[in-house]
């Protein structure tokens, strides 16, 4: 009983696991973004696709922020945005999102994942 | 015997309700369903193109479906006597009410029998979802063109 609690506080540290794909030249941007995602303190996890001109950032907000959510992930889009107004940014906590994407870290392809993140952006717009 | 007579002698002779017992049960089969519910919105949004947003119509849709199922075969009345609450809270409580209806009915005729008495107790469900998520979009449309909330 006792290690199945100490199972289940295991599950909930507070360490952050930021991931960032390695398809941008811009080492420097890169870098920044990946600050950016780590200096909002609610994002638990967090997958970035860099390609092109295109941003995907999914996100997974704390327990118990689930009802901020929307917020967290409005207030982080608007920060890079604003840092790069030329670059196309989308900021997700969708599972979805997180789900294709860490599988994009490992994709080689260039223009796959390219379409792959124009795909997801799509469907981040889908309502019903 | 006058009537307060008979009913405290009514009271003294039927068991007493399990509430704590019939309370857990329902927790405990309400739980494992919505787990269910969770786990086909894991598999849509994995296999499929939905995302959070739009899994949720579909999963509602393959639950309801799912409780007809087990209803036409019987199944559902069994975790029905079992959970009460815990099996007719969730949305698969109301497939069971529309399709057990409609099978009560099935004597009567086609369209009198099945098709009278099929939403005699969800379409009070249907009346009034209807309803007042009209009158909450009412009142959120209100709110939005006052400025006091965003969509």
């Amino acid at each position: 009983m006792l290690s199945l609690v100490s199972l289940f506080l295991v599950g909930c540290t507070n360490e952050q696991t930021v991931e960032i794909s390695d398809m941008s030249n811009d080492e420097e941007e890169r870098a920044e973004i990946e600050a950016m995602i780590k200096d909002t303190e609610e994002v638990q996890t967090g997958t970035t696709i860099l390609v092109e001109d295109d941003v995907l950032i999914a996100i997974q907000v704390k327990p118990w922020l689930g009802f901020k959510e929307r917020k967290i992930e409005a207030k982080l889009q608007k920060e890079i945005e604003e840092k790069y107004p030329d670059l196309n940014v989308l900021v997700s906590s969708d599972y979805k999102m997180l789900w294709e994407s860490q599988k994009l870290l490992e994709e080689e392809d260039e223009k796959k994942v390219s379409d792959e993140v124009k795909k997801l952006k799509d469907l981040a717009k889908e309502e019903t | 015997m006058d009537p307060q007579e008979y009913q405290q002698i009514e009271q003294q002779n039927t068991p007493p309700t399990p509430y704590l017992k019939n309370a857990l049960k329902a927790f405990l089969v309400g739980g494992i369903i919505c787990a269910i519910g969770q786990a086909i919105t894991f598999l849509y949004i994995i296999f499929f193109d939905f995302t959070d947003k739009t899994a949720g119509n579909a999963t509602v849709a393959t639950m309801v479906f799912i409780s007809m199922v087990l209803t036409g075969l019987g199944l559902y009345r069994k975790l029905g006597a079992f959970a009460g609450a815990g099996s007719a809270v969730p949305v698969t409580g109301f497939g069971n009410a529309v399709v057990s209806a409609a099978i009560e009915g099935k004597t009567e005729g086609l369209v009198l029998g099945v098709g009278g008495n099929m939403f005699k107790l969800a379409g009070s469900v249907i009346l009034f979802g209807v309803g007042s998520a009209f009158f909450i979009a009412l009142i959120k449309l209100i709110l939005v063109s006052m400025g006091v909330v965003e969509w």
